[in-house]
Formats: C-alpha cells, structure tokens, sequence
C-alpha cells in the first residue's frame, strides 16, 4: 500500500504530543493521517489504496488543507503535492538519511509564515507612465543609422520596446528596494520574481514571523498607499512553502 | 459588484494554493518515489491567476486569507 507524503514536523515542542495532534485528523480520500518519527522530526502520511487519477484541484486543495490544518499547531516544512512512497519503512530511512536538512530548515522556519504579494499595474496606462518619466526610453534613429532602409522604422520600434522593458526592470529594481525599506523593522526573508507578465510587476513570498503578521499587512498598505498607479494583493497567511530548500533524488 | 471581488479572490486563493502545492515545499524524487502528472493541474493555475488578477480593480489593496477561502 503506497503512503502519501505532506509534511515535516519539528515535535521538539513540549506541548505537543504528535499522535494526540494526529488523532482523528483526516487526509485525502478520508485516510487517517499518522506520523512516523525519529527523533525530535516526524513525517504525516496517510495510506493511499485508490487508483483514482490524483490530478484534480480538489485532492490538492484537500491536501493543503491538511498541512494548513498541521501547520495551526507544529512548525513544519510542507512536501510537494504527489509524492508517494511505497512503504513506511522507506519513509522512516528517509527521514533518517536526511534528518539534518531537515532540521536546519524546520528551524528556518519555525515560529514563521509566509506571505504572498503581487504587484499590479494596468500595463498600458503605467508604460506610458514609464517612457514620458525616462528619457532613456527615447529613440534618435541617428544614434543607430546613417541611412534608412526598409527595415529601419521595426528595427526603431524594436529598440524602443527593449529600452521600456529595461525601464520597467530599473523601475521594479527601485520598487524591490523600496519595500525592503518599508520592512526594514519586520525584517522578514524575501524571494521577488521580476515582470512575471506585463500586468503583474512583481510576484513577492515573505517569511515573517507569526507575531509580526499585523505589522505586515500595515506595512505593505501603508507603501500601497504612496504608489497609486499600482495594485497590491496580499495573500496568507501561508505554511512556508516558498522557504523549503530540499530537493531529494 | 461585490459578489465579483468575492468570486475573484476565491480564484485567486485556490491558484495560490495549487501553484504552493504543485511547485513548491520539499521534493522527494527518484526511485522510492511513485510520481504523478501535474502538468494541467499547473496549465489550469497560471491562466486563473492571469484573469483573475488583471480583473480586479474594485480594492486596491486587496488581502486574501486562504483560512476563509478554504471553508
């Protein structure tokens, strides 16, 4: 019987006895959630006997129930969704084998959550924002020919859309910067990935500390409210799921 | 209107809850591993994500918390 995989626990909390946390708690499919512990690190699975095709939303999202469920009372490393493995046995030597990683990571982690935000724009009203605020964004056609040709008048509007694009870049830059000051006294880890699509500007995780949560939230409206040509969501609280750093082969 | 905010942010939770599930958090490959397809699960997520932001325009600031969304 295959076990389904969600989380690593730290249980070196004292008021926390796992299998009283685990009793009754309910995973996928309905299958009762155990724990398989070595030391003061255990991992939840549950038995997984369908052979129903396990990618639909509503198993994920059953699935991150669970681990938001776990995450309310132990500090925890989540388990991507889909991971399966044959037996307890392997389960066990695999918590064994990589007992320092996940230790060092649980204790990253604990007492933290994560926070999801995504900055907006209206792409079209902010790039002409951008090219009538850089002049960077201006194109002389002499600067690249001393003659025209056919192909001058694309290769000019080419050029033009490659020094937008890098003004928008400069522009995030400086956005990036910005909310690291905002934060400064919350002091939380980040990850920023850059012009995800035209309209979402910057795709931020935050790992903040569980008692700083308000704080967060007042922080990023307060910045919110000096840039109105931008929209911010703020998504969480979250387990740590964008601050894991395993990958096991 | 506000039905749509609603029906928005919903969206919005469950993306970010497959793209969490789905791409991020420990992973466990090789040979003790049974693995699964996940590719339209994550296909469904980015093209969610993408409507349901650029559509929301009511609140400028917009908090979603999965602990409601969930229920």
């Amino acid at each position: 019987m295959k076990k389904i995989i969600y989380a690593i626990l730290s249980t070196n909390q004292s008021h926390t006895d796992i299998s009283d946390l685990m009793n009754g708690m309910k995973g996928i499919m309905g299958a009762d959630i155990y724990a398989l512990s070595f030391n003061d690190i255990s991992i939840a699975v549950s038995d997984f006997t369908s052979s129903k095709d396990l990618t639909n939303r509503e198993l994920a999202i059953d699935f991150a129930g669970v681990i938001e469920a776990l995450s309310q009372q132990v500090t925890l490393l989540p388990v991507r969704f889909g991971t399966f493995i044959k037996t307890d046995e392997i389960v066990q030597q695999l918590l064994i084998n990589h007992y320092d990683s996940f230790l060092k990571n649980l204790q990253k982690v604990e007492n933290k959550c994560e926070f999801g935000l995504k900055v907006l724009c209206d792409y079209e009203t902010f790039s002409h924002k951008i090219s009538a605020q850089a002049a960077a964004v201006e194109v002389q056609p002499s600067e690249y020919f001393s003659t025209n040709t056919i192909h001058t008048n694309y290769l000019l509007e080419k050029i033009k859309i490659n020094k937008l694009e890098d003004s928008l870049f400069t522009y995030v830059d400086q956005l990036i910067e910005d909310i690291s000051l905002q934060l400064t006294q919350i002091n939380p880890d980040s990850k920023y990935k850059k012009m995800v699509t035209n309209s979402i500007l910057l795709d931020a995780v935050f790992l903040v500390e569980k008692n700083k949560k308000d704080e967060f939230i007042q922080a990023i409206s307060s910045f919110e409210q000096q840039h109105d040509a931008l929209q911010f969501l703020v998504t969480g609280s979250w387990p740590p799921y964008s601050f894991v750093d395993i990958v096991i082969e | 209107m506000e039905e749509n905010v609603i029906n928005q942010s919903k969206d919005i939770t469950i993306v970010e809850i497959l793209d969490r599930v789905l791409n991020k958090g420990v992973v466990i490959t090789g040979d003790i591993v049974i693995s699964v397809a996940e590719i339209d699960l994550v296909y469904v997520g980015l093209k969610l994500l993408v409507t349901s932001v650029e559509t929301m325009q009511e609140k400028r600031l917009t908090i979603v918390k999965p602990d409601q969304e969930k229920k």
